[in-house]
C-alpha cells in the first residue's frame, strides 16, 4: 500500500524530521492560497500529487499543460486535471487530481537515504548515497552499487553512534549536521516501525547551509499484512491510483496484474506458477493481457467474483486457469468457473488445468456444467490447447 | 531415511480447531502423520478428530513428548505462537498461516536465534515425507515416496517439481516449501544441508523466485559444501519484462542483482544444473541418475 508524497512527508515530520512548508490544493484557487500561507515570497513547488518515482522525468499527454513535467511547471492551473506520464507510470500515465505547493528549500548537498528490508538477512536497512553526479539512485544502483551505504539497524534501538558517523563520512557531511543526522535517521526508524512499513524512500535529502537536514521528497509504502493495525493509513489510501480491476481483485482478497498485451488471461494459485505460465506464454508468442492470483480463496462467492474480473476484461482472447490445489480446492474453483460464466457468458476459449485437492470432482463439476472449456493435462499441455483454441476463435 | 520429519516425528498443532486447519488436519492423520496433539487456547481438556487439546504448547509437550508443530493460528497470532514453540523447545516448526505481517517475522527471526527450533514458513504448503509425515497442506495424493528432495520458495511450482520426479520415476524423500513471503523463517540453506546428510536423497531440485537474494544465498553455500549432491534449479519468470509490476522494484536498489538471469547465472557458477523449464527436470533427472 502507498501513500502521495504529502501524506508521507506530513507523517514522517510526526516523528521529527524536518520538511519545507507546504499545503495540498485541489483547485487553482486553493494553490494561489496555499502559496501565500507557506511562503510570503516565493519560491515555490508546485508538486503533482500521484504515486510514482521519478516525476521529474515525465510529461503531460495534454499539450496544453506544456512539455515539462511533474514538480517545476508553475502554473497549477495546467497542472490540475491532466495526465502525467512518468519513466513509471506505463503510457497511459496517471491523472492529477491534487497538487502539493511547497516552500522552495535552499540546500548545499543532496542525498539518497532509504529504509528496506534485507530479505536474506532479515535485517532492517539503511540505504545511503550521494546524489552528485546527475546519476539517479537506479543508474546509480546499476553501475556502482559500491557507491551506496548498507547498514543493518537494530530493530529495537535503530542506529547506532558508530553507524551514524559512518554515514556523515560516507556521505561527506560535515560535523555541524550530526544532530539534525541524528533525528532524521532515527525519525525513519522510528516511523518504520510505529507503521509497518515496508518502505521509506526520501530522494532527496538536503542539508542547508546551517546543517540542518529538509526531507526534500518522501515516498513510504506499507506492509499490507499489518493493515489491520493501522487504520488510519488505510484511510490515505487513494483509490484513484489503483486500477479498477485491480482494486475489485483487491476486495475479494486477490492480487491482479494487467500486462501491456492483448491475449491470455490468467487465473493461478501462486506467483510462482504465474511466472511459469508467463514463460509458457511467451515462448508460445502468446500476448498475456492480465493475471489473477486467487491464492488463499476459500470462498466461491469470491472466487466466481475474480474470475468475472478475467472474463468481463476486453483484452483477454483467451483464459488459462491452471490451479494446483492444496489449501485451495480444486472444486471451488470449478464452482466459481461455473458460476462467473453463467452470469457473464463464456465468449473466449477457456482452458483448464487442475492439480492436487480435489481435482477428479472439479473435473466432474466442469463436465456436468456442459460449458464449452477444454480440459488439459498439465502446464505445457494447457497452454498448447489454448494456443491453438484462440488461433482457431480468431 | 529422509529429512526434517519422518513417521517417528511427534507433531501437534497449533490452530487445531479451526475449519481449515480441521479438513487438513484429518487428511493427515489418514495419511499417517503421527499426529499426537493439538494446542487451541481455551480448549483445553477438550478432544479434537480424536487427538487430546492442550491450552498451551508446553503442556501438549510435556504430555505427549511432540516434537514438531504445524501452526494454522491467524496471522496476527503467529508471532506468539512461533515464540511459544521455540520456548517449548520444539525442533520444527512449520507455518501453514499466511498474511504475517513482516515486522513480525522480523522479529520472530531476532528471537529464533536464541532458540534451536527450525521455522519453516510461513505462507507454506508445509512440508511431506511421503508414506510418512504430512505436515501442511500438501495434496498427498501426488507424492511418490523416492529418492529426490525438493526444496522450493514457490508453493505451487512445487507440485510441478513433484509431478517431474514421478516422470522420472523417482519421487520424493522429502519435499519442503519455504514459503514466498517478504521474509521467510527458513532459507535453502538447512534443506540443502539437511539433503546432502540424508543418505535416501540422490539429488535436489531447488525452485526459486523472482525477488530476494535467496538463490544467490544458496549458490554461494552450495560452493562451500562438502558433500556435493547434484541440484537441478529452476527460477520462474524468465520471460518477465514487467519485474516491477510484480513489485519487486525496491530492491533493485538495495541488493543490485535480482532478476531471474543473475540467479540462474549464480547458481550456474556454483556448479548447479539449471534448467529453463520445469518440464525438462525430469529427463536431466533420468540423465544424471541412471
Amino acid at each position: 500500500m502507498n501513500i502521495h508524497e504529502y501524506q508521507a512527508k506530513k507523517l514522517l515530520s510526526k516523528f521529527g524530521i524536518l520538511i519545507p512548508n507546504g499545503k495540498i490544493a485541489y483547485t487553482p484557487h486553493e494553490a494561489k492560497r496555499a502559496a501565500n500561507e507557506v511562503s510570503a515570497r516565493g519560491p515555490w513547488m508546485l508538486k503533482a500529487q500521484i504515486q510514482s518515482g521519478a516525476r521529474e522525468k515525465g510529461y503531460f499527454l495534454e499539450k496544453s499543460s506544456g512539455k515539462k513535467g511533474g514538480m517545476l511547471i508553475p502554473e497549477a492551473e495546467q497542472m490540475l486535471g491532466a495526465t502525467l506520464v512518468t519513466p513509471q507510470t506505463g503510457p497511459l500515465g496517471k491523472p492529477v487530481s491534487r497538487i502539493y505547493v511547497e516552500a522552495f528549500q535552499k540546500v548545499q548537498q543532496k542525498f539518497y537515504a532509504a529504509l528496506i528490508i534485507n530479505r536474506v538477512q532479515a535485517e532492517l536497512t539503511l540505504l545511503v548515497a550521494k546524489l552528485d553526479d546527475g546519476r539517479t539512485i537506479t543508474q546509480v544502483a546499476a553501475e556502482t552499487p559500491e557507491l551506496i551505504l548498507k547498514l543493518p539497524l537494530n530493530l529495537q534501538k535503530g542506529v547506532s553512534i558508530a553507524q551514524m558517523r559512518e554515514v556523515r563520512d560516507f556521505l561527506g557531511i560535515s560535523e555541524k549536521s550530526d544532530k539534525h543526522l541524528k533525528s532524521f535517521v532515527n525519525g525513519l526508524h522510528k516511523a518504520f516501525i510505529e507503521y509497518d512499513a515496508s518502505m521509506i524512500e526520501i530522494n532527496p535529502f538536503g542539508v542547508d547551509y546551517r546543517g540542518r537536514i529538509f526531507a526534500l521528497d518522501a515516498k513510504m509504502s506499507f506492509d499490507d499484512n499489518a493493515a489491520y493495525r493501522h487504520p488510519d493509513i488505510v484511510r490515505l489510501q487513494d483509490e484513484y491510483e489503483e486500477e479498477d480491476r485491480a482494486l475489485k481483485a483487491r476486495k475479494y482478497g486477490f492480487k491482479y496484474n494487467d500486462f501491456d498485451d492483448s491475449g491470455v488471461g490468467c487465473i493461478v494459485n501462486g506467483d510462482g506458477i504465474t511466472l511459469a505460465a508467463m514463460d509458457l506464454i511467451h515462448e508460445a508468442k502468446m500476448g498475456l493481457a492480465c493475471a489473477l492470483n486467487v491464492k488463499g480463496g476459500v470462498d466461491k462467492d469470491k472466487i466466481a467474483a475474480g474470475i468475472k474480473i478475467i472474463m468481463t476484461n476486453p483484452k483477454v482472447e483467451g483464459i488459462l486457469i491452471n490451479i494446483l490445489g492444496g489449501f485451495l480446492r480444486c472444486n471451488l474453483i470449478a464452482d466459481g468457473i461455473v458460476e462467473a460464466a453463467s452470469e457473464v457468458g463464456l465468449n473466449v476459449p477457456l482452458v483448464v488445468r487442475f492439480e492436487g485437492t480435489n481435482k477428479d470432482e472439479a473435473k466432474d463439476i466442469l463436465l456436468n456444467s456442459k460449458l464449452p472449456l477444454i480440459i488439459a493435462d498439465d502446464m505445457e499441455d494447457s497452454v498448447d490447447k489454448l494456443v491453438s483454441a484462440v488461433e482457431a476463435a480468431y | 531415511m529422509s529429512v526434517f520429519a519422518n513417521k517417528d516425528t511427534k507433531v501437534l498443532v497449533q490452530g487445531i480447531t479451526g475449519t481449515q486447519a480441521s479438513f487438513h488436519v484429518r487428511r493427515s492423520l489418514e495419511y499417517g502423520t503421527n499426529i499426537v496433539a493439538g494446542v487451541t487456547p481455551g480448549k483445553g481438556g477438550t478432544e479434537h478428530l480424536g487427538l487430546p487439546v492442550f491450552n498451551t504448547v508446553k503442556e501438549a509437550v510435556e504430555q505427549t513428548g511432540a516434537n514438531a508443530s504445524v501452526l494454522f493460528v491467524p496471522a496476527k497470532a503467529v508471532k506468539g505462537a512461533v515464540t511459544e514453540a521455540a520456548e517449548a523447545g520444539l525442533d520444527l516448526a512449520v507455518c501453514i498461516t499466511d498474511g504475517v505481517p513482516v515486522l513480525d517475522m522480523l522479529q520472530i527471526k531476532e528471537m529464533l536465534k536464541s532458540h534451536k527450533t527450525l521455522l519453516i514458513g510461513p505462507n507454506t504448503p508445509g512440508l511431506i515425507t511421503p508414506e510418512e509425515a504430512r505436515l501442511g497442506i500438501f495434496p498427498e495424493n501426488i507424492h511418490q515416496k523416492g529418492h529426490i528432495g525438493i526444496v522450493s520458495r514457490s508453493s505451487t511450482l512445487t507440485y510441478e517439481a513433484v509431478l517431474e520426479t514421478n516422470r522420472a520415476n523417482m519421487g520424493q524423500s522429502t519435499v519442503i516449501g519455504l514459503g514466498d513471503d517478504m521474509v521467510i523463517g527458513s532459507d535453502y540453506i538447512p534443506s540443502l544441508d539437511a539433503f546432502a546428510q540424508d543418505d535416501e536423497t540422490d539429488a535436489i531440485l531447488l525452485i526459486g523466485q523472482q525477488g530476494g537474494g535467496f538463490e544467490e544465498a544458496a549458490a554461494m553455500h552450495y560452493k562451500t559444501m562438502e558433500i556435493k549432491k547434484p541440484v537441478i534449479a529452476f527460477v520462474a519468470g524468465n520471460s518477465i519484462p514487467f519485474a516491477h509490476k510484480m513489485g519487486y522494484a525496491g530492491e533493485v536498489i538495495a541488493d543490485g542483482k535480482t532478476s531471474v538471469i543473475d540467479k540462474r547465472n549464480a547458481m550456474l557458477d556454483a556448479g548447479m544444473i539449471v534448467v529453463d523449464e520445469i518440464n525438462q527436470i525430469h529427463q536431466v533427472l533420468l540423465d544424471i541418475l541412471s
